[in-house]
C-alpha cells in the first residue's frame, strides 16, 4: 500500500497537485535557505522551508496535519514579516503574497484531507 | 558544479513561476550583463598579481590611426602653439528670448528652467500631441542596437534645431515639425562607441562675418567620430570660414584608435569665443586607452587654442610630430558648463581609463578623476579642482552637467555657485570663483586599505553633508526583494555572497562586491533643473546597486573579454559598462546589475528611480517620491501593463517652467510625466512611442507654447528606439 493518497476526484487531484507544489517550493528554500544560515543571513527560511516541505509530504498522504502544518507556517511568516519589515506593502509583497494565496488553496483542500483520512482510517479499520 | 547551478536555476525558475504567476508583481528591468563569476576566481594569491599577460598585444600609441577614426579624412597640418580666441558677441543663451529654448540646459546657467506659464496644473490635461517629427536615425537590419538619441531640441526664434542619434543636423518648424534643411553628417555605424547619442546642437552667432551673410548664426555640433562642425542656421550647409570646410580634426593629437573608442556626444559649450570639448573614452578596454584631453577651439574659424593634459600639466599647445596627448587620462563626457564672466570652463571629470583598478594611475590623475575642474578658457590652465571621489574605482564618473545659481549665505551676502550632482547622489554646491564649497563637505572614513594588492582606496572620501541626499541607507539583507520568497532568498543569498561594507566597498578578487550606489547613479546625465525665483531644484535619480568583481587576467581572457581596438573585438560584445578588458592591468573587470538574472528583476525593494524637490534656501527636501510605473516592465521582461508608481530607472532630465510645472519623461515606463511643482502631484503624462530617455524642452511660437521630447528610447534601458520627436501643446489653444 502506497503511502500517498490515491484521488478519485478532481478535488484530489487538486489536492495532490498543491501539495506537490508545495514540496516544490519547500525544497529550494531548504536547499538555498540553509546556506544562507550558513553566510550568517537569515534563519526563517531553512526553518520554514523543513516545515513546509514537511506540510508538502504530509498533503500528499493525505494528511490533514499537512495542511494544518502549511497554515502554521503561513500565518507564522505574517509575523516575521511584519516584523521585519512592518506595514510597508512592497516589503510585505515577496514575503506573504505568494505563500497566502496557496493557503488559501490548502484551506480549500482541508475538506479533502479530511475525507482521505477519514477513508483511510475505514480502510484501516475494516482491514483490522 | 556546473549541475549544481543548472539544478538551482530550474529549480528557481519553476518555483518563481508557479509562486508568481498570480502574483500582481511589478518590476523594474534592468538590462542583461554577464554575471561575477562568483567564489573559486581568486586564482591569484594575495600578493602577487599575475603580470598583465594580455592574450592580445596592444598595438602603440604612436602606431597611425587606422582609416576612419578620423571620418572626414581632414588633414591634420603642423602642431599648433596655444593662441588666443577671436573675441565673442553676446550669445542668444546669455538672456534667452522669453519665448525660445537657445541651448541644451536653455541657458548659460544650465537651469532648465522656462519662464512660459501658458500650460499650468489646472489645463495641462489639454495637453495633446502637436505633431511628431522623424530624424531618420535608429538601428538598421543586422545591426546591434547602440541607440539611446538622448537629444534635447533648441529653438531660436522661427527655428528648432537638433541632431540625430548618428550627427545628422536638421532645422524644423516650431508649428508643424516640417524639415526645413537637413545636414548629412555621413557618419557610421562603426563610430558608434557605447551608445549613438548627441544630446544637442550648439547655437553660435558670428563676431566677424556681418548681419545677413552666410554664416552669421551658425548651428555647432560635436559628433561620434570626433569632428566639429558649424553649418549656418538658415540652409543648413558648411561655414567655410570654419576648420576644413565647415569641419574640425578632433582625433589630431589623439595616436592610435579605432571608430568608436573616442566620441563626443554631448554639445560642447562656447565660452569667451572658445569652443570647450571633451571627448568619451569608452570604459573598461585598456589602461592606455586614448586621452581624456580637454581642448579649446576657436568658435569663429576652428582654429586650435590650447589644451589640457592631465599627464603633460604645462604644456598646453598640440602634441609634437609623433607624439600624442596622454594616454589613459580621466577622460570627460558629460555636458559641461562655462562662466563668461569668469572666463572659466567647468569641466565634470571621469576617471582614469581601467575604471576599476587605481594602481597604475599618476599622482596628477589622482588629483582630477572624478572632479569639477575650472580651466581658463583663455589658457588652459586649471585654475580650481573640487574632487568628488578620492581614487575612484567604482566608476563614479561625473555624468551631470553642472548648474550655476548665485547662493545666498546666512548673512544675507551672495556667492557665485555651482552645484554639482553625482553619481553618489552627493550633491556639491561650490564657490565658482574658487571651488571652495559653499554648503560644508566633510571627508568621512572610507573603508581602507581595500582587497586589491598593491592598490590601497583613499582612507577618507567627500560627504555633502549640507545637501538632501539623494540615496537611501546602505542596504541590509532584509531590503531584498523579489516576487516571491524563493526568488527574495536568492538575492539575499547573492547579498550574503558578496562583499559589502556600505558605500564605497572596495573591490575584490575573491567574491563579488556590492556597489551601491550604482554606477548608474544618483544623478547621471540628465542633471538637474533649478528655478531662480523660488529656489526650487528638481532632480530626478536612480537607486540601482550594481554587482562586480574583478577577474583574473587568464580568467578575463577565458571570458572572452577584449578591448575595442582588438581585431577579434565584435561590436556590442564586451563592451562598456559591462565587463571590460581593461587591458594592461591585471585584472578585468565584470559588472553586473545587482538583479535576479533569472527574472530580470532587481535584488533591492523598489523604489529604482526618484524625483525630488529641494528648496535651496533652506536644503530641506520639499516633496520626493518614486517616478515611473510598471506598466512596462515586469519579471521576465514582461509588461505588466500596471499604472503603480514603483519608481524605475531613468535617464535624462527634467524641466521647469513658469507655469508651476515639472516636465519629465527619463523612465522606462516609456511616458512623459508633469508634476505640480508645489505639491508633486503629476498632473498629467503620456505613452511615448519610444523610451523617453532624455531631457524635454519647451518654447511658444506664435503665441502657442510647446513642450518636446525625444522618445529615442535607450538600447542599455532596454527601452524601445524610434526616431520620434514627439511635441505637444495645448488643444483648447489657437
Amino acid at each position: 500500500m502506497s503511502a500517498f493518497m490515491k484521488p478519485h476526484d478532481a478535488a484530489g487531484w487538486a489536492t495532490l497537485l498543491l501539495a506537490v507544489i508545495i514540496i516544490l517550493l519547500g525544497l529550494p528554500l531548504v536547499y538555498m535557505g540553509a546556506e544562507l544560515a550558513f553566510l550568517g543571513g537569515s534563519l526563517y527560511y531553512v526553518a520554514c522551508g523543513l516545515v513546509v516541505t514537511a506540510a508538502g509530504v504530509l498533503m500528499a498522504m493525505g494528511r490533514p496535519l499537512g495542511g494544518l502544518l502549511y497554515l502554521g507556517a503561513c500565518a507564522f511568516t505574517w509575523l516575521w514579516a511584519l516584523w521585519e519589515v512592518g506595514l510597508d506593502g512592497w516589503g510585505l509583497l515577496p514575503r506573504v503574497f505568494g505563500p497566502t494565496l496557496l493557503a488559501v488553496g490548502v484551506a480549500l483542500c482541508l475538506p479533502v484531507l479530511r475525507r482521505a483520512d477519514h477513508a483511510r482510517a475505514t480502510t484501516v479499520r475494516e482491514v483490522a | 558544479m556546473m549541475s549544481n547551478k543548472t539544478m538551482l536555476r530550474t529549480m528557481l525558475l519553476g518555483a518563481t513561476i508557479i509562486a508568481g504567476t498570480a502574483g500582481v508583481t511589478a518590476l523594474a528591468q534592468v538590462p542583461p550583463a554577464d554575471q561575477p563569476p562568483g567564489s573559486g576566481n581568486a586564482t591569484v594569491a594575495p600578493g602577487t598579481p599575475t603580470p598583465p599577460t594580455d592574450a592580445f598585444s596592444p598595438p602603440s600609441p604612436n602606431a597611425p590611426q587606422a582609416p576612419g577614426v578620423n571620418a572626414a579624412n581632414i588633414p591634420d597640418g603642423p602642431p599648433a602653439e596655444p593662441s588666443e580666441a577671436t573675441p565673442m558677441v553676446d550669445q542668444v543663451t546669455a538672456s534667452p528670448a522669453h519665448d525660445d529654448w537657445p541651448g541644451y540646459a536653455r541657458d548659460d546657467r544650465a537651469t532648465r528652467y522656462s519662464p512660459l506659464d501658458q500650460i499650468t496644473p489646472s489645463n495641462v490635461s489639454h495637453l495633446k500631441r502637436a505633431f511628431i517629427y522623424h530624424t531618420g536615425s535608429k538601428p538598421g537590419p543586422g545591426q546591434v542596437n547602440k541607440w539611446a538619441a538622448e537629444t534635447t531640441p533648441i529653438k531660436v526664434g522661427d527655428g528648432l534645431y537638433m541632431c540625430s542619434a548618428l550627427n545628422d543636423m536638421m532645422r524644423i518648424d516650431p508649428a508643424t515639425g516640417k524639415e526645413v534643411w537637413h545636414f548629412h553628417a555621413n557618419e557610421k555605424y562603426e563610430s558608434i562607441p557605447y551608445t549613438a547619442a548627441c544630446k544637442a546642437v550648439v547655437y553660435y552667432t558670428s563676431s566677424t562675418v556681418p548681419e545677413g551673410e552666410h554664416c552669421h548664426h551658425r548651428i555647432l555640433e560635436a559628433t561620434l567620430d570626433e569632428r566639429l562642425i558649424e553649418v549656418d542656421s538658415e540652409d543648413g550647409k558648411v561655414c567655410e570660414g570654419f576648420g576644413w570646410h565647415g569641419m574640425v580634426n578632433l582625433m589630431k593629437g589623439m595616436g592610435e584608435s579605432v571608430p568608436g573608442f573616442v566620441a563626443e556626444t554631448a554639445p560642447p559649450p562656447i565660452v569667451n569665443g572658445a569652443i570647450i570639448t571633451n571627448q568619451e573614452i569608452l570604459d573598461g578596454q585598456r589602461r592606455w586607452a586614448p586621452s581624456g584631453v580637454i581642448r579649446g577651439y576657436d568658435a569663429e574659424t576652428g582654429r586650435f587654442l590650447w589644451a589640457w593634459d592631465v599627464n603633460r600639466p604645462h604644456e598646453h599647445g598640440e602634441p609634437k610630430e609623433g607624439e600624442h596627448y596622454s594616454r589613459g587620462t580621466p577622460n570627460s563626457w558629460a555636458a559641461m558648463i562655462g562662466d563668461n564672466a569668469l572666463g572659466l570652463v567647468y569641466v565634470p571629470t571621469g576617471n582614469s581609463a581601467a575604471d576599476y583598478y587605481s594602481a597604475m594611475r599618476s599622482p596628477e590623475e589622482n588629483k582630477v578623476s572624478s572632479a569639477v575642474v575650472a580651466i581658463d578658457v583663455k589658457t588652459g590652465e586649471p585654475r580650481w579642482v573640487f574632487q568628488t571621489v578620492h581614487k575612484d574605482v567604482w566608476d563614479y564618473d561625473i555624468g551631470s552637467q553642472p548648474t550655476l545659481m548665485d547662493f545666498t549665505k546666512p548673512d544675507g551676502s551672495s556667492v557665485p555657485a555651482l552645484i554639482m550632482p553625482t553619481k553618489r547622489g552627493q550633491t556639491f554646491v561650490l564657490d565658482r570663483r574658487t571651488g571652495e564649497p559653499v554648503l560644508p563637505v566633510e571627508e568621512r572614513p572610507a573603508p581602507s586599505p581595500g582587497m586589491v594588492p598593491g592598490d590601497t582606496r583613499a582612507p577618507t572620501q567627500p560627504w555633502s553633508v549640507g545637501m538632501p541626499r539623494l540615496g537611501f541607507a546602505p542596504l541590509k539583507e532584509s531590503d531584498m526583494w523579489g516576487m516571491s520568497p524563493i526568488d527574495q532568498l536568492y538575492c539575499r543569498l547573492k547579498y550574503r555572497r558578496a562583499h559589502y561594507v556600505g558605500e564605497f566597498t572596495p573591490p575584490s578578487i575573491d567574491k563579488p562586491w556590492l556597489e551601491y550606489p550604482g554606477y548608474n547613479g544618483g544623478s547621471d546625465w540628465g542633471s538637474v533643473a533649478y528655478d531662480e525665483k523660488t529656489g526650487i531644484l528638481i532632480a530626478n535619480w536612480n537607486n540601482t546597486p550594481m554587482y562586480d568583481q574583478l577577474v583574473s587576467r587568464k580568467k578575463a581572457d577565458k571570458l572572452g573579454l577584449m578591448p575595442v581596438d582588438d581585431p577579434n573585438y565584435k561590436p556590442g560584445g564586451g563592451g562598456a559598462e559591462g565587463a571590460g578588458a581593461m587591458a594592461e592591468t591585471p585584472y578585468g573587470i565584470v559588472v553586473s546589475p545587482f538583479w535576479d538574472e533569472y527574472t530580470g528583476m532587481m535584488c533591492n525593494r523598489p523604489p529604482y528611480g526618484m524625483i525630488t524637490a529641494i528648496d535651496m534656501h533652506t536644503q530641506k527636501v520639499l516633496w520626493q517620491h518614486p517616478l515611473g510605473s510598471a506598466r512596462a516592465n515586469g519579471p521576465f521582461g514582461l509588461p505588466t501593463h500596471l499604472p503603480l508608481t514603483i519608481g524605475t530607472p531613468n535617464n535624462g532630465g527634467p524641466v521647469i517652467t513658469a507655469g508651476g510645472l515639472i516636465f519629465v519623461a527619463a523612465t522606462t515606463d516609456n511616458m512623459i510625466h508633469a508634476f505640480d511643482i508645489h505639491t508633486g502631484r503629476e498632473v498629467w503624462n503620456d505613452v511615448l512611442p519610444g523610451g523617453g530617455q532624455a531631457t524635454p524642452m519647451t518654447y511658444e511660437y506664435k503665441g502657442k507654447q510647446y513642450v518636446a521630447i525625444m522618445a529615442g528610447g535607450h538600447h542599455f534601458m532596454m527601452t524601445p528606439v524610434t526616431d520620434d520627436l514627439v511635441v505637444y501643446a495645448l488643444d483648447n489653444v489657437n
